[in-house]
């Protein structure tokens, strides 16, 4: 191995992971330079970013964006959509905030209000003050992926001091639009933890200290178009619901 | 030219040749349409006119010995026939690759020399499946590479994402945490008596946070962060008897440590919280280079501490006799406090 030009050295490396390469740059000198080299982190970072992309600047090598981009994420779209990267393959995962969300009734005072909490991504997010037709969407052009990948979408959220409303599972779903809705079922997932109802989706806490619940996987192939709406509801049942922080959803790969 | 020239050499012969001559000196001749699958050859008769006759035979680079030309050759006589199906060719390279990881090497380096691209993917591709998932150690044994970095430089790669000297401390006290984590977990109620009798900090947020900013004494272990990691132990338990109010500020202030050392920039005193309630010695062996270069790991250790650092917090407060219920905890239509299990994925 020691009679392999690096740039041999770097193509073998670039078959593998970013986990491995950060490994094999421990291993010896000519490892180290061609773990380091732009040629293989150029292969870990994506073919194409989204429009409004701007790389941060002062970032050295390809080695310093590409983990630039899995710890802070880029705020796109108006500082509405955030932009980061998968650390164990490279791929994209995005986050909607609660504004660019389509909720029902979020526009009126009496039922949701918009505050700023000093932990949210976002400059602000949805506390539900009381509703009784709880319907909040999302829809995200399915071409900002990653091909190839299996995507899962959460709801990020966080309650109050005294929700109400959330004990019974609320309906989740994730279709591509334009395919036909009728057939499919929404699943049911809970967003309190209720340790009875084994049924569907829990909601489980986030190192960010927020929770979030699966509304729906999807996998992305190449060259696939249109949009994904994601949604959560809850309108079938006549009592109100209260104290639910909405952060926003966040898509993001499956890991295996 | 070349070509005709033989042709009217050796009329008779269905096949023509190309003399070549190995580094070793030894010269052999090969079917035409085989050597020339190999753009490096190619390039030397069309160009040069090389490779006609024993006199003029094409001098190869200096990688390429003859048993690794021979296997080239087997390669190229296989592929070069077009009558072949893709499954066919599929099969062909599985079983041509295998060999030991010494030949790979100098095979990828003879393919890489004549330009065979198609064998250098091959080879490169049964290369990285061997490096996949090995530490460097073993990476280093199976392919002979020598052990020439110096201890500082093996630290360096984390430096340079993170620049943050302190970060590859306390990559190793998340090595030692995470033995802990697993113990500890498992020894549930000795720990909350452990916690119990520990000291209770009543200091407000500000006192604590200027507290540990201003101490540099009272060292366990010889290193700086170790001392600081103690002040954030005290910190954390001070942390559960804030007040509701405080506990959000507290908690976004928390959120901000956490995150400043984990990201890019270095941070003078802030470090990590949940680091230090674990780790009491400083033991830098153990052989976790592995964490220590890898801000992937970090990162997912970050993680595990702060999970783990919140099952302290709340079972904790629930042991002190619930007088307070923490604002990011869930409360389920029993009125219990409920810790979710499982991370997050």
């Amino acid at each position: 191995m020691n009679n392999l030009p690096e740039d041999c050295i770097a193509k073998i490396l670039s078959l593998t992971s970013p986990r491995d390469v950060c490994r094999s740059s421990a291993v010896s000198r000519c490892f180290r330079s061609a773990a380091d080299s732009d040629h293989v982190w150029n292969h870990f970072l994506p073919s194409e970013f989204p429009e409004d992309f701007r790389a941060p600047e002062g970032l050295p090598t390809k080695k310093h964006l590409f983990f630039s981009l899995v710890h802070n994420p880029l705020l796109l779209h108006g500082s509405q959509l955030s932009f980061s990267l998968e650390r164990s393959t490279g791929n994209k995962c995005y986050m909607m905030a609660a504004r660019a969300l389509n909720i029902t009734w979020g526009h009126d005072q009496r039922y949701w209000q918009w505050i700023s909490l000093p932990d949210a991504r976002f400059k602000e997010v949805a506390a539900l003050k009381m509703v009784w037709w709880l319907d909040i969407t999302g829809k995200i052009n399915i071409s900002l992926l990653s091909d190839n990948t299996l995507y899962a979408a959460y709801l990020v959220f966080r309650w109050n001091l005294d929700p109400y409303g959330f004990r019974q599972p609320v309906e989740a779903s994730l279709v591509l639009a334009g395919t036909e809705h009728d057939d499919v079922q929404p699943s049911m997932v809970s967003l309190m933890q209720n340790p009875g109802s084994e049924q569907g989706q829990r909601a489980e806490l986030r190192s960010d200290d927020w929770y979030e619940v699966q509304l729906g996987h999807f996998f992305k192939r190449r060259g696939d178009m249109g949009e994904i709406e994601m949604s959560l509801k809850e309108t079938k049942r006549p009592f109100e619901k209260k104290g639910l922080i909405v952060h926003g959803i966040e898509i993001r790969p499956v890991l295996p | 030219m070349s070509e005709s020239d033989m042709a009217i050499i050796k009329p008779e012969m269905m096949k023509s040749y190309i003399w070549l001559e190995t580094s070793d000196g030894s010269i052999q001749q090969v079917e035409q349409e085989v050597a020339m699958f190999c753009p490096f050859i190619c390039h030397q008769v069309l160009q040069k006119g090389a490779g006609s006759s024993k006199n003029n035979a094409i001098s190869l680079p200096q990688k390429v010995n003859p048993a690794m030309l021979s296997l080239i050759f087997d390669y190229c006589r296989f592929h070069q026939l077009p009558g072949r199906s893709n499954k066919e060719r599929k099969v062909y390279d599985e079983k041509f690759m295998r060999m030991d990881t010494k030949r790979l090497c100098e095979l990828t380096s003879a393919a890489d020399s004549l330009q065979l691209k198609p064998l250098v993917d091959l080879t490169s591709r049964a290369l990285a499946r061997i490096i996949e998932g090995k530490t460097p150690e073993e990476i280093r044994e199976i392919f002979h590479l020598p052990d020439d970095l110096t201890e500082e430089e093996k630290l360096e790669p984390l430096k340079n994402t993170m620049d943050d000297p302190r970060i590859r401390l306390l990559n190793r006290l998340y090595a030692k945490k995470r033995k802990e984590l697993k113990e500890r977990a498992k020894l549930k109620s000795i720990e909350v008596e452990e916690r119990v009798d520990e000291r209770v900090d009543e200091r407000s947020v500000d006192d604590l946070l200027s507290f540990i900013n201003g101490r540099d004494h009272k060292v366990v272990n010889t290193s700086k962060s170790k001392k600081k990691n103690k002040k954030r132990k005290e910190h954390k338990n001070g942390t559960c008897k804030v007040s509701n109010k405080d506990s959000h500020n507290l908690h976004s202030k928390q959120r901000s440590v956490d995150e400043t050392s984990s990201s890019l920039g270095g941070v003078s005193n802030l470090h990590n919280i949940e680091d230090d309630i674990f780790s009491r010695k400083a033991e830098f062996e153990d052989g976790f280079i592995d964490d220590e270069i890898d801000p992937a790991l970090k990162e997912m250790l970050d993680r595990e501490v702060e999970d783990f650092a919140r099952r302290l917090n709340s079972s904790w407060v629930l042991s002190v006799g619930q007088e307070r219920q923490p604002v990011h905890f869930s409360i389920n239509g029993n009125g219990d406090t409920r810790r979710l299990t499982g991370t997050h994925s």
